[in-house]
């Protein structure tokens, strides 16, 4: 299969359409003009990226949790629980692993158990099973705007109905939702449905209606080097934008040291905005999301808390324009609804309280941010050199070249060769290349900083590192310190 | 001593993937042979392997809360494949919501699993555990 990065023409876009639509019965109240009519009347403050702007204009950080139940009136009554309660300035809707995976009829099964035992035996919305009209009855019952969140290779059905069910925001790319979602999907193959999501997208803003997208940032969530989930940031960024998306948010996940993620969310919006530009993209806009700690929670709540409160602090001290907040109940999984408007509101407090200090201008955060850019730009022209000037072309031979490579991926397209440990002081690093185009001068910064923590553990710099780190938060620490060690 | 085969895998729709490689790891170091089929893993994939590496136990995986639904009947699977009273292990996240884990692992358990753990548990007490139940 041969991809390029380059808009898809209307014949070949209509004529995928006609297939997709047909996936499963919910396609067939799809009807792009009747969409457009209802999505033109939904008001402008329950518009995603209306909101989003605003908050770039007044500096503000909005808080937006993660919320999806299997049954729809339960899941209305969720979200509605999480916008007055919890205070949320936006709202989700998660949708379920078996719809992520276009299993549909297992995610009925999931909805008819669900009714049965009177509890939510799915992850998270069934969406696509519900079709555009009970989607409608959850956006319209909403105050606040509201986005589909998922990890779905394939989500071309998915967008459809999610749109003209008056969603007014879409999360994935064709990387992130690939390479930390899927086992066995090739990454043409993901490209290529997520440059029909972004095409649609794009339809949509051609007949006026703005629909704000947001690439996964965090991917795997777990020790992951900002400069690899900022270049997969600005690679889909651009690619979205080719497609005719005009609204664009970039997002990081929380690795825990103050200094690399502020200086990580300030590099992430500039490549960005350089990227498109240098495009010609100069007329979409960019926010940025900060995700709250991705990994491994403690188990006592009072101590979650703690870590979901550094993760609102970093984001509002970093300006990130929203955080995605987790909740206590994360050791655990699928929180209750308490618990959810609990860690909203324990973010909400710092959104609000820190909201005229910045660590921004910081020297260390600006010499951090200088590392993380030269990074970038290192596997940002590899990426292009490999794909002759296309990037599409040019990620897809990175992922094989192992010039992108995510650590921890299930996904057989991943090399798997590049592993990151914390430094001493916490920050992510890079233990061994593997196959990422860093720089002489780079690759020596990593070995120092490593060396550094090796030398205070009296250990070899090794994978064990690596599992420490992955436990070290649940238990209480930032760095994975071996036995006897503080 | 006979090294003892270990099966490790994250079962259904799964894709985390992070403890599955820990696991892994930790379970060859502490002496097994393991065969990890990684993530989004059948109950057919788990008896295949079982059964081309006359494995000594399956260890099932299951995070993201649809532990309930994806390990269903893969005892049954286990005996009508001929794997009698393979030790079946299971541990993650396994049901959506904070449960009382009393109640989660009854229902694991009349499913047939031989251990059901909670979330937290640590790496140490399923190694033990494997011994225990592996040993002739």
């Amino acid at each position: 299969m041969e991809i390029k990065n380059q808009k898809l023409s209307n014949d070949d876009f209509f004529a995928e359409r006609k297939e997709v639509l047909q996936q499963w019965p919910t396609g067939k109240d799809v009807d792009f003009d009747e969409a457009v009519a209802y999505q033109k009347s939904i008001p402008a403050k329950k518009r995603f990226g209306v909101k989003l702007e605003q908050a770039v204009k007044d500096g503000t950080t909005l808080i937006q949790p993660r919320a999806g139940v299997a049954l729809y009136k339960e899941h209305i009554e969720l979200l509605k629980y999480l916008e007055d309660e919890g205070e949320a300035d936006l709202l989700p809707t998660t949708i379920d692993s078996y719809t992520r995976l276009n299993r549909y009829k297992e995610a009925q099964v999931g909805i008819d158990k669900s009714f049965e035992t009177g509890r939510s035996m799915l992850n998270g919305f069934p969406a696509l099973n519900y079709g555009v009209h009970i989607c409608r009855e959850v956006t319209s019952a909403l105050k606040s705007p509201v986005q589909v969140r998922h990890g779905t290779p394939d989500a071309r059905l998915l967008t459809e109905i999610s749109i003209a069910g008056g969603f007014t925001s879409y999360e994935g790319g064709g990387i992130s939702y690939n390479i930390p979602y899927s086992k066995n999907f090739s990454i043409e193959h993901t490209i290529a449905h997520w440059q029909y999501t972004d095409r649609l997208i794009g339809l949509y803003e051609e007949a006026g209606v703005s629909i704000n997208r947001e690439p996964f940032g965090p991917l795997t969530g777990t020790l992951v080097p900002p400069c690899i989930s900022n270049a997969v940031a600005v690679i889909e960024a651009v690619l979205a934008a080719t497609q005719g998306v005009k609204d664009v948010t970039v997002g990081y996940g929380q690795c825990g040291n103050l200094i690399q993620d502020v200086a990580a969310i300030r590099s992430l919006e500039s490549m960005t905005r350089k990227y498109l530009d240098q495009f010609s993209f100069t007329d979409v806009r960019i926010s940025t999301v900060f995700h709250q700690w991705m990994g491994g929670f403690p188990q006592d709540e009072s101590k979650s808390f703690g870590v979901i409160s550094w993760g609102a602090a970093a984001a509002v001290l970093a300006k990130a324009t929203k955080v995605i907040v987790k909740t206590p109940h994360e050791a655990v999984g699928i929180p209750t609804k308490e618990a959810n408007a609990a860690g909203l509101k324990a973010s909400k407090q710092l959104a609000s309280m820190l909201q005229q200090q910045s660590f921004c201008d910081m020297p260390a955060v600006i010499a951090e941010a200088e590392i993380i850019m030269a990074e970038m730009t290192c596997i940002l022209n590899k990426v292009e050199e490999l794909g002759k000037g296309d990037w599409a072309k040019g990620t897809v031979l990175a992922f094989e070249a192992g010039v992108l490579d995510i650590p921890f991926a299930p996904s057989k397209y991943n090399a798997g060769k590049m592993m990151p440990a914390r430094d001493n002081n916490g920050a992510i690093r890079i233990l061994s290349c593997g196959n990422i185009p860093l720089s002489n001068e780079l690759v020596l910064f990593h070995k120092q900083k490593l060396d550094e923590r090796a030398a205070y553990e009296n250990r070899a710099v090794s994978f064990q590192m690596v599992v420490d780190d992955v436990y070290a938060i649940g238990k209480g620490f930032l760095v994975g310190r071996p036995n006897g060690v503080k | 001593m006979e090294t003892k085969t270990i099966i490790t895998g994250v079962i259904g729709a799964d894709a985390h993937a992070v403890g599955n490689k820990i696991i892994a790891f930790a379970l060859e170091d502490a002496g097994f042979k393991v065969v990890n089929l990684g993530v989004m893993v059948s109950q057919e994939e788990y008896i295949d392997a079982a059964l081309e590496t006359n494995a000594d136990a399956i260890v099932v995986s299951s995070l993201y809360g649809h532990g309930e639904i994806d390990c269903n009947g893969l005892r049954q699977k286990c005996e009508e494949a001929g794997l009698k009273n393979i030790p079946l292990l299971v541990g993650g996240n396994l049901v959506v919501g904070k449960q009382d884990f009393a109640e989660v692992e009854k229902r694991f358990m009349e499913m047939g699993f031989t251990k059901a753990y909670p979330p937290g548990t640590s790496l140490e007490t399923t190694i033990a555990d494997l011994k225990a139940f592996t040993e002739n």
